[in-house]
Formats: structure tokens, C-alpha cells, sequence
């Protein structure tokens, strides 16, 4: 005969968790104190609760004393919350009579006074304790996985992504906002710490993304707008006009030839401004796809509507169309990767550095388009005044590890500059001087690169730059006095020097927030997107299905953005291949007979999920898309509106035990 | 980036590293941005990289045998660059230049007499404290002095020593009085009553003697009603808004210079005259880089029509302080004996590189230090230093 006779029979087990929780809350008086408890036949203790022991004291419990409910005091549902609904569900009862105490986070480790913190677990477990008796069985949904994928981004993040997830036979849908794919490593010469020459690892990526068959690549195109969720998202994506018929042009270039600018004078944003470029333009000669465009902004015709448009007629193919407009593509796909990168702090914002106050001071990524072969001197080091620098000051950390621009170390900076003081020695001959904080160059063959450059003879200066100012003593004012403390020699030093050098640390983008409302992730308060574990969940974001890879995240180098982009891609992967996830039952529902037809809560739903039957004049919610905010439920004015494991008498109940008012003594089993 | 008043008020060296300071301390990655931004770093044996190192350490007395911080001109830049944010001139240096002032075997005599002086008579040139007022007989309009007519007024301006006695300082007090005559605004001044704010003793080491200024100045105040205090002296501004307030001075004071800029627009249908002046403007270190009023100045410089604005190498957090600050109005003796530098020299040469024909300032002290550096420079001829007030005033002559 049955124990249970109908009887609610709670099992209740506090976990010690080493002494994260013993050390402060007296485990054994909790015990105690619970088997007093009405419905608790099984009240007990144990050193790690989550362990297979832990597990299996439950599941025989559960067999040999009938209990019909379970309740574990240990560590945050976010952690082990599964654990214990799956011990509870693989001893035959259903998962959902489970119930968690999180008596570590938020009672153990902020807590110092023993007794006191006795006192709040035994509160908390009263609580559910009281809650408990009034869980239902629930059945956990699933829903299909869409096997697309979108990726947002198309630098070396977004390029790895995608064709990871191509060549695992996926379609892919690669979203770059510019006209060509390739982001900040295509304007780089050479790479540290190998300094292999970035296009020509690059660019065969790029064009195996171009012609991969399961890559859909929309370069000059944005995301717009992001509904559904996790398995299945519906996109659209905003193509902006290049004014270009995709297909017909093959990149001749002769539209370029031709427009009515005999010269190019528009500020040409892959040289960084350091050459002009025509309204018709060719980002750079590997730009993917070999498309041109034009630009609305400088070209004349979109300007005044006046214009010959003898790119229109040059060319033979017919390719330029200055009607074209935005068309918009709508897509469905169960994962996402973002990977939309970084922007290089804007170093006049230090102020005392002199940019864009003396010519001869730049930028790095300045400096790795005047040393790129296919840069705007073709590979000559020419300053903007036209000399060659004979003495070069490379100055790190500019806006990084600093309370007035940015707090974070950009990990990249440091080993550019060695990069950079190579390059330029390389070039020029000149004399580097390299002025650091501290060096940091972590990472496989990172220190020995830095060996390296020290053997080439740059001179490493320790201590931050102060002051940056034209040299007096020199006729024409063009060398540049750079002021520091030489801390090691303990000696203030102004070096006077041809070029300087600004190691710009890495920023969020500027429309970050933005990026995060679209995709409804979280970005920490300077930007940078966050991951949902920093440690075990790198990838992850905290909305199911959408992942993160590469500087978006926080700044970082080319090998941990692929490493990262290519963890994005085995994490989309998974989830493709299982090929459904399980929902939390946590959905609301209407109590049809109760709805009185209001529609107060259709508007409220920022999932879009409720919808009113004109039939039959009641509310109807999609459990699909419902995600359990329980916003309607608290809205509705007839009350008709529930949610599982958050109905009314399991809040009472919970309440009524926190506040240690009349527990049910003898509930029955429903 | 000013501190937490509260944070530190009160706060020792022996008690600094239980406060929010001492933590700070604790942060400094010493990377020198201080010391290199020091217009005196080069003379230290112990600039403020190293003034830090060894608070960090509880090392400090080492600093105490030598002069290092009386080298110390307050000029804010090492605090202003400072990648952690760490206070230095507005507390950790000041609190190591008091112990050092008291172990020096001889205080510099022209320092110790504007002390006394200050003590004594409540002006630092040691003037009879009867005569402040006496500039007000030179000015063609009615400036009303509160302890004759002690009715509630708007603005009181709290004139200071330098501007009240030094000639040229009384140049700019009479502009100002025509300015403030012509916009309207209901102002009074303090008169005989008033004393030196007592920034440089604030600033340098003598709390005693600062304390004293202190509650002399606040008792005053407590006298008469009025909404709020303006003046033309940037130490004052930032003796009030800083040091005051640490001692519950709870008014409201603003320099004349953005205070002036708040009528803009009454004041330009006044401003007649064309100046065919080119013009540098030098950003003094307590309303800039302290106060962040960099843009002001210059707004109401180009609303001066013909004045040709033209920047100097070093300008806005980048300006190189002319020395006067922290002591350094009394040192230029003491300096001169240990081979250093003037300061007021090195930025004329700036100045004079511009090219310009005004040298405009917006701080009583740089008038007399820049004539000088003018003179010793022979340039004197050339160029003339104007507060920008005498040149408003100018402009608004028919
Ligand atoms: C001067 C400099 C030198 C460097 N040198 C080296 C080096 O030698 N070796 C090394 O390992 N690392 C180096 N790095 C670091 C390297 O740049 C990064 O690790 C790498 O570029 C990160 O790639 P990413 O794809 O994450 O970002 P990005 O390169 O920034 O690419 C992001 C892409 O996303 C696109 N995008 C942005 N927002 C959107 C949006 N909303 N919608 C659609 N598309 C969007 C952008 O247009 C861009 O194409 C250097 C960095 C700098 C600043
Ligand atoms: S329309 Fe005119 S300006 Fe514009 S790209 Fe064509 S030729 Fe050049
Ligand atoms: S609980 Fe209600 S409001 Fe919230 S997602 Fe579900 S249906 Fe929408
Ligand atoms: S500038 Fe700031 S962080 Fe750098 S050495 Fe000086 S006190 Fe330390
Ligand atoms: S306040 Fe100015 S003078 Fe004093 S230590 Fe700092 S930088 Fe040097």
C-alpha cells in the first residue's frame, strides 16, 4: 500500500558545497528545523549535493519513501537547477515537483553572520517548502531549429564564422554593413607576432566566402529588424543601393575612368583619409565582391541632380543604375553569430597628443595603410608633409588603461607597435622609440617577438608620454618634441622626432547599443558585448541561439577572434544538429471562460505572442512565442490570465512561508 | 575630477590610507605622465611619480629632506594627466609640501614675508588692509561697498589682493566695474573688510595661517546677504569652491569671465569697437585645467570684433603654467638661487612665437609675471599683456 495515501511527502536536502554554505550557515540546525516542517518526511544534509552520491540519496529517496516532492538548498537554478529537475525526473517523478533554494549567491557568500544567515535559509527553505506542495506536473515543449544562420559582420570574426559553418554543409547569410567584407585586417601590411602578410592570408578567405555555394554574402546591407527566437528568428535585411546592378558589373573599373571628376578629392575611408577617392570607387583592388559603388554623399548627381553621368555611359555593360533603391531581404534562420567588431579609439580625444593638430602625428592604423603596398604611397613611408621620417616615436596605451578615456588594457596595442616599430625600421631606417606603461605581450610567440624588436634595436622607453609639442629649436618647426619621464632612469626626456605614433587602443563601435537592442543582448557599460559566462559560456549571450565572436566581445587579437569565431560556429552547430530545444514551461495561458474579451494585454506582450479570436472574442496566446515575462498576467483586470510555475497559489504560498504565516498543514495530493 | 570633499577633509599622511585617497594611491601604475607633465619635474629629486611610490610604500619622509615639493607650483597638470585619476595637487602634494615647508632649515625669505605679511595685514605685499577699498575713488562709476550699505545685493564680487592693490590688477578691477555698471547687475564688493582668500596658504602648506583666512572670510559672508559671489581671480575661484567648501562654505561663486559669458548677449550690442588686435590667450591653470572654463575665455575673446585669435603650442589642458601658483609668486628668488628656470619665461617664449600683439590673460598674477618675462625677453614693445577684461572694457568704448 502506498505511503503517500494521497499525502504530499516533501524530500529536503541542504548541500554544504565544501564550506561555500557550511562555512556560514549551520547546515545541521536547517535540517532540523525542516523536518518540523508540515509534509517534510526527509530532512538531511549533504557535503556536495550535485555530485552522482548527492543525486543518487535523492532518487532512492524518492523510490523508497514515495516522496512526491523534492526541494534542494545548494547554489543558484542557474547552475544546478537542471541537475536536480533531471535526478528528480530519472527517479519517475516529474521534474517540475522540483523546487530550488539558492542559499550560496544570495545567502553564504554575502553574508557574515553565521546565525543570521541560518536564520534566512531557514526562511527561504520554509518558503519552498510551502511552495512546493502546490507544483503541477508540467511537459517540456520543443521546438525545431531552423538550420540557417545568420552572420553579422564580415571581418575576420564574421569570414571564419561563416565559412566554419558553410563547409559544415549550413547555409549561411553574411551581413556586412560596408561594401566589402574583410573588416580592420584587410588594411593591415603584416601580422605579429609571425608578420605574415595579412592579405595574403586573407583575401583567398575572402573569395571562398564569396564563392562558397552556401554562403548568401550582402555586403552595403544591415540588419534591421530581429523577431522570434532562439530556432527560429525572422530577419530583415536592408540592402543600401550601390547604384551598381550587382550582376552585370565585373569590376573593369572604367566608370571610375570616367566620371565627370577627372581627380579624386573625397576623403577615402579605407586609406583612413591619407588618399582621395572619386563618388565611383573600388573600396581596395581585393575588395570582395569586385563590386563598385557609388557614393551618394560625394556624387554629384545625388548632390544637385545635375550631372553628365559619364559613368553611366562608359559603361559597356550597363551596370550603373542611379535609380536604384534599398531592397529588403526577409530570412529565417534558427542561430546567429555576431561579430560586428571594433572601431580604434579616436586618439584626438588626448588632446596633449597633438593629433589632428601636427601633421606628423598618426595613427597606427594610419601607419599600417602608409606601409601597405597597396596604401596610398604604395608601401613608401611619406609623411604628410612629404618627408621620410628618420626618428619615429611609437607611443602605447593611447586611450587604454586610463580613468579619462578608457579603463581596459586593448591586449593588441603592444604587439602592433612591435609590429609597427619593425615595419617602420624596415622601411625607413629610422630611429624607433617605443614609450610603454608596461609591455605586455602574453600569447604563443608573443615574447619572443618582443625579444626580437628589442635585438633590432628599437629602444623601448619606459614611462607615458606627457606632452607632444613642435620643436622650437628646428627651423621649420617640424619635428616634434615628445616629453616623458624615462622611469627607469628616473630622468625627464624629450626626444625629438620626425613621426609620431598613436597606438590607439580598441573601442566598441559607436552604434553598439544599438547592435545590442536589435539582437536583444547585453553590452557592459562602455560597449562591448557581453558573454554569458566569462569564463565557461565565452561565446554564448544570454539570448539563446545568438552568439558572440571577436572584438565585439572585447578587444583581442587575429588568432583568439578566429578561435572565438570558430567556437561561435561549433555552438551554432550544436544546436543545428540536435535539431530542436526544449522550452521552459514557464507560458502563460488565458482561462478561456474567465476572459472577458478586453484585449488589454494583446499591446502589453513585447513578444507579440497574444492574439484575440474575433470568433470567439477571447485572448489567445502562441505558447511558441510566449517567453514568460508575465506581463499580461499581472495586466489582466479579470485575472484570467496564468503561468505555469508562477500561478497564484504557488506565489501565495511562497509568500505566506517567507512570512511564516499559516503553512498548509495537511495538503492533499493533487 | 574634483575629489569627494568629505573624503578627505581632514585627512593626514599618517591617516591618509585609511581614506578613498589612500586607495587611489594604491592604483598609481607608475608610468611618470605626472612627472613628465611637471613644468618643474626636471628639478625634482622626488617628482610626483616618485612622491607616489613611496606613499605607496609609507616611505614618504624620505621626501621631507629634500625641496622637491616646494618646487611645486600647483599647476594641475600632473593631476589633470593622471591615468588613474589619483588626486596630486589637490591633496597628496599639498600634504607632503606642508611637512616639507615645516623641515626646511630656512623658509625662503620672500615667501615667509608674503605669509607674514598675509597674517598680518590680510594682503600678501603687505599693503595697509585700509587701503584696499582706495581703487574705488578712481573709477568714474558707483560701485557700492556692503559694510556702508549693507542692503541684500545680487553679485557680491570678491575683488582680492592682487587686483584691489596691484596697479595694473586695479586695471582690471575698473573694467570690470564698467562692465558690470553696463550689463545692470545689482553688485557690491566688501571694501576694507575683505581679505586674501588665502589660496596661496590653502595651496601651499600653511593650514594654520589658511584656516585662519578661512574663517575670517566666512564670517564676513555671514554678514551680509547676497546670492551669489563672482571674482576675477582664478586662486580665489578655487580657493572657495574647493578648500571653503571643505569648511562648509556652501555659496555659490563663479569666475567673472564665464560669468560675463551668461550676458552674452546683452553685452554685445555694447561692444562698439573694432580691436585690429591679434591676440593669444593664456590659459591660467586654476580656470582651465582646474575648472574647465577653457572655451569661455575664448568664446568672449572672438566676440570682440577685428581680435585675431591665435593659440600657443601649449593651450587648454596642455597650458604651461606661468610659475605663479602654490607659492610660486614668492619663489621666483628661491628658484633663481637653485638654476631654475622661470616659468613666466619659458611661456612667454610661446607667447611670442604666436606673433601675436596681446597676450590676453584671465588671472590677476600673470599680468605682472608676463610684463616682466616680456621685459627680460626685450619684447616688451611688441607685445602687451591684457586681462580680457580691459579689453572688453576697451571695446566698449564709443
Ligand atoms: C592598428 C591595429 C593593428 C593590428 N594588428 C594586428 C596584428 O598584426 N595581428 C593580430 O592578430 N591582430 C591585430 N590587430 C587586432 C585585429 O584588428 C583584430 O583582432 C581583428 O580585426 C578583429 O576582427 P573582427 O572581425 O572581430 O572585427 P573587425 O575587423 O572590426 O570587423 C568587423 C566587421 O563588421 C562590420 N560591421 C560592424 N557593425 C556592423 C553592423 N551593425 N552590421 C553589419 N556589419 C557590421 C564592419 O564593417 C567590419 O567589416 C590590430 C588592430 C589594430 C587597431
Ligand atoms: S553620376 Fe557623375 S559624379 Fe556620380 S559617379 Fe557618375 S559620373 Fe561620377
Ligand atoms: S507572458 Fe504574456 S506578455 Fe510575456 S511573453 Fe508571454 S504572452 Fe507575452
Ligand atoms: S600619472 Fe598617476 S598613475 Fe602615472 S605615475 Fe603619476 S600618479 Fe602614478
Ligand atoms: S601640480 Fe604642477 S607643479 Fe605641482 S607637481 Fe603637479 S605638475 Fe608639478
Amino acid at each position: 500500500m502506498s505511503k503517500t495515501n494521497g499525502k504530499i511527502r516533501i524530500g529536503f536536502y541542504i548541500c554544504h558545497c565544501g564550506t561555500n554554505i557550511a562555512g556560514t550557515v549551520d547546515v545541521q540546525k536547517v535540517v532540523d528545523y525542516a523536518s518540523t516542517l508540515p509534509n517534510v518526511v526527509v530532512s538531511k544534509h549533504y557535503k556536495y549535493m550535485c555530485s552522482d552520491p548527492g543525486q543518487e540519496m535523492i532518487q532512492k529517496d524518492i523510490k523508497e519513501q514515495e516522496l512526491n516532492r523534492v526541494v534542494v538548498a545548494a547554489c543558484s537554478p542557474f547552475l544546478h537547477e537542471r541537475t536536480f529537475r533531471n535526478a528528480t525526473s530519472q527517479a519517475g517523478l516529474n521534474q517540475f515537483y522540483f523546487q530550488m533554494v539558492n542559499t550560496r549567491e544570495q545567502n553564504a557568500w554575502v553574508h557574515l553572520d553565521p546565525e543570521a544567515s541560518t536564520d534566512k535559509a531557514m526562511d527561504l527553505v520554509r518558503s519552498a517548502i510551502s511552495r512546493v506542495v502546490f507544483h503541477k506536473p508540467l511537459e517540456q515543449k520543443t521546438v525545431p531549429i531552423k538550420p540557417d544562420v545568420l552572420v553579422v559582420g564580415g571581418g575576420i570574426a564574421g569570414i571564419h564564422a561563416s565559412l566554419t559553418l558553410a563547409n559544415a554543409g549550413k547555409k549561411v547569410y553574411l551581413v556586412e554593413r560596408v561594401p566589402t567584407i574583410g573588416g580592420h585586417m584587410a588594411m593591415f601590411d603584416k601580422t605579429f607576432p609571425t608578420l605574415d602578410c595579412a592579405a595574403c592570408i586573407l583575401t583567398p578567405k575572402m573569395s571562398a566566402v564569396k564563392n562558397h555555394p552556401n554562403i548568401t554574402m550582402w555586403t552595403y546591407s544591415e540588419v534591421e529588424k530581429v523577431e522570434g527566437y532562439v530556432g527560429n528568428f525572422k530577419v530583415k535585411v536592408k540592402r543600401k543601393p550601390r547604384y551598381i546592378i550587382d550582376d552585370l558589373c565585373v569590376g573593369c573599373l572604367d566608370c571610375i575612368e570616367a566620371c565627370v571628376y577627372k581627380e579624386p578629392r573625397f576623403h577615402d575611408e579605407f586609406n583612413q583619409g591619407l588618399s582621395k577617392r572619386k563618388p565611383v570607387y573600388m573600396p581596395f583592388p581585393q575588395a570582395t565582391p569586385q563590386l563598385v559603388v557609388i557614393d551618394p554623399e560625394t556624387c554629384i548627381w545625388f548632390k544637385t541632380g545635375k550631372c553628365k553621368q559619364t559613368c553611366v555611359e562608359s559603361c559597356e555593360r550597363k551596370a550603373v543604375d542611379l535609380n536604384q533603391q534599398a531592397t529588403y531581404k526577409e530570412i529565417e534562420v534558427g542561430t546567429i553569430i555576431v561579430a560586428t567588431g571594433f572601431k580604434p579609439f579616436d586618439a584626438s580625444k588626448v588632446y596633449y597628443y597633438g593629433y589632428g593638430t601636427y601633421p606628423n602625428v598618426y595613427t597606427a592604423l594610419e601607419v599600417e595603410r602608409l606601409i601597405n603596398a597597396s596604401g596610398p604611397t604604395s608601401g613608401e613611408v611619406i609623411m604628410r608633409d612629404g618627408s621620410t621620417p628618420k626618428s619615429i616615436a611609437i607611443v602605447h596605451c593611447v586611450g587604454s588603461r586610463d580613468k579619462n578615456t578608457n579603463l581596459w588594457c586593448s591586449r593588441v596595442c603592444c604587439l602592433y607597435s612591435l609590429k609597427l616599430a619593425h615595419l617602420l625600421k624596415e622601411h625607413t631606417h629610422a630611429d624607433i622609440y617605443n614609450f610603454y606603461i608596461d609591455i605586455r605581450t602574453p600569447g604563443k610567440l608573443m615574447d619572443e617577438f618582443y625579444t626580437r624588436m628589442a635585438e633590432e634595436g628599437v629602444k623601448f622607453i619606459r614611462g607615458r608620454v606627457a606632452d607632444i609639442y613642435p620643436d622650437t629649436s628646428d627651423e621649420e618647426h617640424r619635428r616634434l618634441v615628445v616629453k616623458a619621464e624615462d622611469t627607469l632612469i628616473r630622468e625627464i626626456i624629450k626626444v625629438p622626432v620626425d613621426m609620431v605614433v598613436l597606438s590607439t587602443g580598441l573601442v566598441p563601435r559607436d552604434d553598439a547599443n544599438d547592435v545590442r537592442r536589435l539582437f536583444n543582448i547585453t553590452c557592459s557599460t562602455e560597449g562591448f558585448f557581453i558573454e554569458r559566462h566569462p569564463k565557461l559560456a565565452p561565446v554564448n549571450t544570454f539570448t539563446d541561439g545568438i552568439f558572440l565572436a571577436g572584438c565585439c566581445q572585447g578587444p583581442k587579437d587575429i588568432p583568439d577572434t578566429v578561435a572565438q569565431a570558430g567556437a561561435a560556429a561549433a555552438e551554432a552547430l550544436a544546436l543545428i544538429d540536435l535539431g530542436y530545444i526544449e522550452l521552459e514551461p514557464n507560458t502563460a495561458f488565458i482561462v478561456e471562460e474567465e476572459c472577458s474579451g478586453c484585449k488589454s494585454c494583446v499591446p502589453l506582450c513585447p513578444y507579440s505572442a497574444i492574439s484575440y479570436n474575433e470568433e470567439k472574442k477571447k485572448a489567445n496566446i502562441n505558447e511558441a512565442l510566449c517567453k514568460g515575462c508575465g506581463t499580461c498576467v499581472a495586466s489582466c483586470p479579470s485575472g484570467s490570465i496564468k503561468q505555469n510555475l508562477f500561478e497564484d497559489e504557488e506565489i501565495y504560498s511562497e509568500i505566506d512561508g517567507i512570512l511564516n504565516y499559516n503553512i498548509y498543514e495537511e495538503a492533499v495530493c493533487c | 575630477m574634483i575629489v569627494e570633499l568629505d573624503a578627505i577633509r581632514g585627512v593626514s599622511l599618517d591617516t591618509i590610507y585609511d581614506s578613498p585617497e589612500g586607495k587611489l594611491i594604491q592604483t598609481c601604475i607608475q608610468c611618470g605622465t605626472c612627472s613628465g607633465s611637471c613644468p618643474y619635474g626636471e628639478y625634482m629629486e622626488y617628482p610626483p611619480r616618485r612622491i607616489i611610490k613611496l606613499l605607496q610604500h609609507g616611505l614618504i619622509e624620505k621626501a621631507f629632506d629634500t625641496d622637491s615639493m616646494l618646487k611645486c607650483v600647483n599647476c594641475y597638470a600632473c593631476m589633470m594627466k593622471c591615468p588613474r585619476e589619483i588626486h596630486l595637487t589637490e591633496v597628496l602634494l599639498q600634504l607632503v609640501k606642508e611637512q616639507t615647508v615645516i623641515k626646511l632649515p630656512v623658509v625662503p625669505a620672500e615667501l615667509q614675508k608674503a605669509l607674514e605679511n598675509n597674517y598680518r595685514y590680510g594682503n600678501p605685499m603687505g599693503e595697509s588692509g585700509r587701503k584696499r577699498a582706495n581703487w574705488v575713488q578712481t573709477t568714474t562709476v558707483p560701485i557700492r561697498i556692503l559694510s556702508q550699505n549693507p542692503e541684500p545685493v545680487d553679485v557680491l564680487w570678491f575683488v582680492e589682493s592682487y587686483p584691489a592693490f596691484h596697479p595694473r590688477g586695479q586695471d582690471t578691477c575698473r573694467a570690470i566695474a564698467k562692465i558690470l555698471n553696463a550689463l545692470g547687475i545689482d553688485f557690491a564688493i566688501l571694501g576694507n573688510e575683505e581679505k586674501s582668500a588665502g589660496e596661496c596658504g590653502l595651496l601651499s602648506w600653511e593650514s594654520g595661517l589658511a584656516e585662519a583666512l578661512v574663517d575670517y572670510n566666512m564670517a564676513i559672508f555671514s554678514k551680509y546677504k547676497f546670492n551669489r559671489i563672482i571674482t576675477s581671480d582664478p586662486h580665489a575661484l578655487d580657493a572657495f569652491n574647493f578648500r571653503y567648501k571643505m569648511y562648509g562654505f556652501k555659496g555659490s561663486i563663479t569666475h567673472i569671465v564665464p560669468f560675463i559669458m551668461e550676458h552674452i548677449d546683452k553685452l554685445k550690442p555694447m561692444i562698439h569697437k573694432t580691436l585690429g588686435y591679434s591676440v593669444t590667450y593664456h590659459d591660467s591653470c586654476c580656470l582651465g585645467r582646474h575648472n574647465g572654463y577653457y572655451e569661455e575665455p575664448r568664446a568672449l575673446l572672438k566676440s570682440i570684433p577685428g581680435i585675431k585669435l591665435i593659440e600657443m603650442v601649449h593651450n587648454r589642458i596642455n597650458t604651461l603654467c606661468c610659475g605663479g601658483g602654490g607659492g610660486g609668486m614668492w619663489l621666483d628668488t628661491y628658484f633663481k638661487s637653485q638654476n631654475m628656470e622661470r616659468l613666466s619665461d619659458r611661456r612667454i617664449r610661446e607667447a611670442i612665437d604666436t606673433g601675436a600683439d596681446v597676450l590676453a590673460v584671465a588671472c590677476p598674477y600673470e599680468i605682472p609675471r608676463f610684463e616682466d618675462a616680456l621685459k627680460v625677453a626685450g619684447y616688451d614693445k611688441k607685445m602687451v599683456v591684457k586681462d580680457i577684461m580691459e579689453l572688453v572694457s576697451e571695446a566698449m568704448e564709443e
